[in-house]
């Protein structure tokens, strides 16, 4: 997926500079809480349990200091994603044992038009994968820095 | 007690649709390592499920792939067809499940 339409699935109102959770199970807890403060997902119990059972299949912490849950919810009719930063890390149990820093949590219905979860996860995988992108996001503050990061801009 | 029963039913399909991806999440990088895990996750939670509902569930799944699909705006997301209005006011209630005239989908309303 082009890096321009990736942008389109972020928003303001899921963007959290500064994520004040300590622990991973706050931290889910945490960037959830935006979807559900914004009503963009009503049932968060379904929503939360769903996310925990995808850790239980392997941690989303893909290391070098990124995480990121995703999943599919039939208690979601969008694809949405959320951003946080933790400036001190937090241990989510990450593939090479490094706190992590970097959140994109990923949710996503049964079905979506266009099929287009899985290009979401594979293009975030691609820019994370690089330090310079790495580094700029661990600096950002404003969520119109966040999506010239994003953009490569 | 049937929108408890449907609930369940949403959490074991959210775990089947993450089976069904393993492979290409995998290919993406990232780690599967707890693959059994989630399996005898799936197997407890489908036992706390009523066994006619279940067996509806699973027969659904087989023939559609998505046996229970959310409802936004009077719009069933399994095949993107408008539900009638009637439907939705009682489909919110705690009554009894119902399905999409179209797809023939169990119908989980969203708001
Ligand atoms: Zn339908």
């Amino acid at each position: 997926m082009h890096r321009s339409e990736l942008a389109k699935y972020f928003k303001d109102n899921l963007f959290v500079a500064s994520l004040q959770a300590a622990k991973k199970e706050v931290a889910i807890a945490e960037l959830l809480d935006t979807f559900v403060r914004e009503k963009y997902i009503r049932n968060r119990d379904i929503v939360l349990e769903m996310l925990h059972q995808r850790e239980t299949l392997g941690s989303t912490g893909i290391g070098k200091g990124v995480a990121i849950p995703h999943g599919r919810t039939t208690a979601a009719a969008d694809v949405l994603i959320a951003f946080g930063k933790s400036d001190q890390g937090i241990d989510f149990d990450a593939i090479d044992g490094k706190p992590v820093h970097l959140f994109f949590m990923v949710i996503a219905p049964p079905n979506e038009e266009g099929n287009v979860y899985l290009p979401i996860l594979g293009s975030l995988v691609t820019i994370l994968n690089e330090k310079a992108n790495r580094d700029k996001l661990m600096k950002v503050e404003t969520f119109q820095d966040f999506i010239a990061i994003i953009t490569g801009e | 007690m049937i929108k408890k029963d449907l609930e369940l039913l949403v959490s074991l399909q959210d775990i089947d649709l993450m089976i069904e991806e393993v492979g290409d999440v995998e290919k993406l990088g990232f780690s599967v390592t707890g693959y059994t895990e989630l399996k005898k996750a799936r197997e407890e939670l489908s036992a706390s499920i009523s066994k006619p509902l279940l067996f509806r569930y699973e027969r659904l799944r087989g023939k559609l792939k998505r046996a229970i699909v959310p409802v936004k705006n009077d719009i069933c997301l399994g095949c993107f067809l408008r539900q009638p209005t009637s439907i939705g006011v009682k489909g919110r209630e705690d009554e009894q499940i119902f399905t999409c005239e179209n797809c023939g989908r169990m119908l989980y309303w969203l708001d």
